[in-house]
């Protein structure tokens, strides 16, 4: 016997997954969203809420763009907070081998139509109060911002149970009924449900989901680590860019940075991976104290990793499959914080109408047709299996 | 990186005792202890609840390394058996391959003294790390002299620096009443022993020598609140408090004191065993969640070994330290077996004077008393003191879910959301609370408040304390500076390999 019953089931209660589910409740939708542990206890809780108008990524620029004007008004919009602020993004260099980044970002930028700044070190020193003697070049993005990853996933969880819409936490999908070319029931860890329509916004699990509707998705999961100090006095609202990482200081105070290297891993269906930290945090702290000179002194307090998955080309899927025919795919690969309400809108435009307002061109799934599936051992991120 | 064949954290009772055992087995032993620790550290309450009644003297690193040195014993018996023993050194962070994290060489721990931390690695370690006070709150807790037992016991034992004079003691088992000696010991007057119960828990002749020094006894009583100045309490309101654990009107007792020592219960500090992944099982008769460990005292993890107060804490090892003493030196002779130093025979023979009742004893649970008494302190002194004296939140802020002030957020949505409505759709998660309210994300890392927020959350969902899940512990366990955590060892290569988020 079935438990219930949706128009669409929202597998996934990340920032991408609720964000759909959201737009799709608003638009009338009858929705569910499965969620095996609780809102946002994934990557989408545990980011560096750092948004930004991806000139890095030609073909983000129209989602970024169109996310930065649905986060303008997001607050209100849900009636939650997310602690989303606008007072722009700087990228700087502090050492000769990083001016080329902040060159790159800033021709990105020319290229794309996106408002730049190009502010001197002394100004640099007035935006961000503590930085680096050092600094050399910056590019600033009068538009970019950041939010707070929790608040935000809870508040799209919030507005989307206030339209009506159907939450289960703790309840983890296990597998898929395929009939004729069709999802007809996603089985979860408490029951069945049955749909008209799947959006699976698994995260890590993406691969493993589509897999059980018999569709490869290739994603490569992997672990990133973060952290933060004890508060400060406000010194920036800027979310900054530098010396190998990003990061932002919140509105309670606190400096939270991440960057460096990631840790490719494999991760179960059903269970929560082990997010570990490794002795990496100091390298990162010694970088934050490298790019803000004046922050030296304060403790980092505490640091955390979470779980990212990336597609061969390192961008999103977007996409509602051919077969079988009620399939959405969407996976953030690594952007996801800053653009889930593009995300969002984009998917519940996919399920509406077919097509998406947004423009998401170049993100479908059949750019990785020929993609095998032992594409992450063929690059070296994970040991190939051992062979008797 | 230095590399250790065994390491224990903790030079207290449990872990000297587990370094001469295995140091006696022919294992080179390290033996880390953090203190004396830094001043600054001490005076964010951390790693103890020291309530700012602390000599100036503790300022001089060289004096208090004297102190803590002849104030232990066991320190030299443990360097005359070849332990190498390494003080006011912080154990701020423990790592090991998972399926998740594969590219350490081997377990790993990450240390620090105030000027620059390092990383060593080890092939065993027996984390006798001692309890973590126990935070309840009333209004004036978060003044100078309000203080926890342990944070009280160090400065009064290793650092002679307690500057307290007229004490109040929250608590009557015996590790209230112990605190309570040490203090009249040491000349510090003791006004009051107060507890919820309607007699005394702890051992009667204790309680009865106390009274001969002048210690008055208040059962069936609470703490209403703290009074004072800038400098700190200056007085402390005692009620009386019914069957319901309601204050009774015009019960009110002011007595003069500078000091109000929470002695209500300690709890294991598994903040190492929790970073290390070791499986920790909520035991309300040792004090909440303690490691699951075999009868060689060797956790889930097999490099890793516990002993003392951090295996679990029970009041019946107030008055008995030999239970600690005994655990240690199990941990010891069994991490020695296991480096191959000696023999399971062999082992066996050095383990024998130990009788097992010497080391597991049948305490009884301790929630319902701690529930007993955070009802009673908010009954008396109601829903708008702070829970987490670090990030400012009440009880009242907890139980709305509100955003913190500094959002200045309201709406009719987020009025109509509290604690209750979200444990309606989901069994309690204190991790995602705490990401709501800031509740235990400040300096101390909820050490102050961990308890009471998890009494208030299995109150409010109906659920047994014992559902109620950890909240997580991560590095620096210690807060450290960034220049103090900078990696001066760090490598060329690192620089070159350093990416800033992913780079096709
Ligand atoms: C440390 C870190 C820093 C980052 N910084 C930024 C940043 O500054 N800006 C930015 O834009 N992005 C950033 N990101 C990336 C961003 O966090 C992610 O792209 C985004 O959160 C992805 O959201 P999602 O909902 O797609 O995936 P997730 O948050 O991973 O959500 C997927 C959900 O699916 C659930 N799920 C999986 N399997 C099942 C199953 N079988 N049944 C039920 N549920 C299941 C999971 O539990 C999970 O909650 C960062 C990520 C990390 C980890």
């Amino acid at each position: 016997m079935p438990i219930d019953s949706a128009e669409v089931v929202v597998i996934g209660g990340g920032v991408s997954g609720l964000s759909s589910a959201y737009f799709l409740a608003k638009a009338g939708k009858d929705v569910v969203v499965v969620e095996k542990g609780t809102v946002g206890s994934e990557a989408s809780g545990r980011n560096g809420g750092m948004i930004s108008e991806r000139v890095d990524e030609p073909l983000l620029v129209p989602m970024a763009v169109g996310s930065l004007k649905i986060w303008a008004t997001l607050d209100d919009e849900l009636g939650y907070p997310t602690e989303f602020t606008q007072h722009g993004r700087l990228q700087v260099a502090i050492r000769e081998e990083q001016v080329g980044e902040v060159f790159s970002e800033r021709d990105g930028a020319l290229a794309h139509g996106i408002s730049i700044e190009m502010p001197d070190p002394s100004e640099m020193r007035d935006m961000i109060p503590g930085i680096s003697e050092e600094t050399l070049v910056g590019v600033f993005f009068p538009n970019g911002g950041h939010a707070n990853p929790q608040r935000t996933v809870q508040a799209f969880a919030w507005a989307f149970q206030d339209m009506e819409g159907r939450l289960y936490q703790n309840t983890a999908v296990t597998g898929m009924k395929v009939v004729g070319g069709r999802v007809s029931s996603v089985e979860t860890s408490a029951g069945a449900i049955e749909t008209e329509m799947v959006v699976s916004a698994a995260g890590p699990q993406t691969g493993l989901m589509a897999e059980m509707a018999g569709v490869h998705v290739p994603v490569a999961p992997a672990r990133v680590e973060m952290l933060a100090t004890a508060p400060l006095d406000p010194l920036f609202k800027i979310a900054l860019v530098g010396n190998g990482l990003y990061g932002r200081q919140a509105a309670r105070g606190n400096l939270l940075f991440g960057g460096g290297p990631h840790e490719w891993i494999d991760v179960g269906l059903t269970t929560d991976p082990s997010k570990p930290n490794t002795p990496l945090i100091r390298n990162i702290a010694r970088r934050l104290a490298e790019l803000l000179p004046g922050a030296a002194d304060v403790p980092v307090i505490r640091s955390w990793a979470g779980v990212v998955e990336q597609s061969p080309d390192y961008l999103p899927i977007i996409d509602i499959l051919d077969w079988p025919s009620n399939y959405v795919v969407v996976t953030a690969s690594a952007h996801g914080f800053g653009l889930a309400p593009a995300t969002g809108k984009a998917v519940s435009d996919l399920v509406l109408h077919g097509e998406s307002s947004i423009d998401i061109s170049g993100l479908g799934l059949g750019r990785f047709a020929d993609v095998g599936p032992d594409w992450r051992e063929e690059r070296g991120w994970i040991p190939a299996p051992e062979r008797p | 990186m230095e590399s250790k064949p065994l390491v224990v954290v903790g030079a207290g009772v449990a872990g000297t005792a587990a370094a001469i055992e295995a140091a006696k087995a022919g294992v080179q032993v390290t033996l880390i202890d953090e203190n004396p620790i830094g001043m600054s550290m001490m005076g964010l309450d951390i790693p103890q609840f020291f309530g700012q009644r602390i000599m100036g003297a503790l300022r001089n690193k060289a004096v208090m390394l004297e102190r803590v040195v002849a104030a232990n014993d066991a320190l030299a018996e443990a360097e005359g058996a070849g332990v190498d023993v390494r003080l006011g050194t912080y154990v701020w962070g423990a790592f090991r391959n998972t399926e998740t994290s594969r590219a350490l060489d081997g377990p790993q721990l990450g240390l620090a003294d105030d000027e620059h931390s390092w990383v060593i690695s080890y092939d065993r370690l027996i984390v006798a790390a001692g309890s973590r006070d126990l935070g309840m709150s009333f209004a004036g807790w978060n003044m100078a002299g309000a203080m926890g037992a342990n944070g009280a016991h160090l400065l009064m034992s290793r650092y002679q620096a307690l500057t307290s004079r007229r004490m109040v003691v929250m608590g009557s088992g015996n590790l209230g009443l112990n605190t309570a000696r040490m203090a009249q010991d040491r000349g510090v007057e003791v006004a009051a022993v107060v507890d919820v119960s309607s007699s005394v828990r702890g051992d009667e002749a204790l309680m009865t020598g106390l009274q001969r020094g002048g210690a008055k006894l208040y059962t069936s009583h609470t703490v209403k609140e703290a009074a004072g100045k800038a400098d700190g309490i200056e007085s402390v309101v005692l009620v009386e408090i019914d069957d319901d654990n309601e204050p009774v009107a015009g019960s009110e007792k002011v007595i003069a004191a500078d000091t109000v020592c929470l002695a209500i219960g300690l709890a294991p500090n598994v903040e190492l065993l929790s970073l290390l992944d070791c499986d920790l099982t909520f035991k309300s008769e040792l004090g909440g969640y303690a490691p699951e460990h075999d009868d060689w005292m060797r956790t889930s993890v097999d490099t890793v070994f516990v002993a003392g107060d951090a295996a679990g804490f029970h009041d019946g090892m107030v008055l008995d330290p030999e239970i600690a003493r005994n655990q240690g030196r199990l941990a010891g002779i069994a991490a020695a077996e296991s480096l191959g130093a000696i023999d399971n025979a062999e082992a066996l023979a050095r383990r024998s004077d130990i009788r097992s009742s010497a080391v597991a004893a049948t305490p009884a649970e301790v929630h319902t008393g701690w529930k007993k008494w955070l009802r009673s302190l908010v009954n008396a002194g109601g829903l708008g003191i702070f829970a987490c004296p670090c990030e400012e939140v009440t009880r009242a802020d907890l139980l709305d879910l509100r955003p913190p002030r500094y959002l200045e957020w309201e709406s009719e949505q987020m009025s109509r959301r509290n604690l209750r409505t979200l444990l309606e759709d989901d069994p309690v998660n204190p991790n995602q609370v705490k990401r709501l309210t800031r509740v235990g994300t400040g300096h101390c890392q909820g050490r102050r408040c961990r308890e009471q927020v998890s009494l208030l959350l299995a109150e409010e969902s109906s659920a047994d304390i014992a559902e109620i899940p950890l909240m997580t512990y991560r590095a620096p366990v210690r807060p450290l500076p960034l220049k103090v955590m900078w990696p001066h060892e760090e490598k060329e290569q690192m620089r070159r390999d350093w990416v800033k988020w992913f780079t096709p």
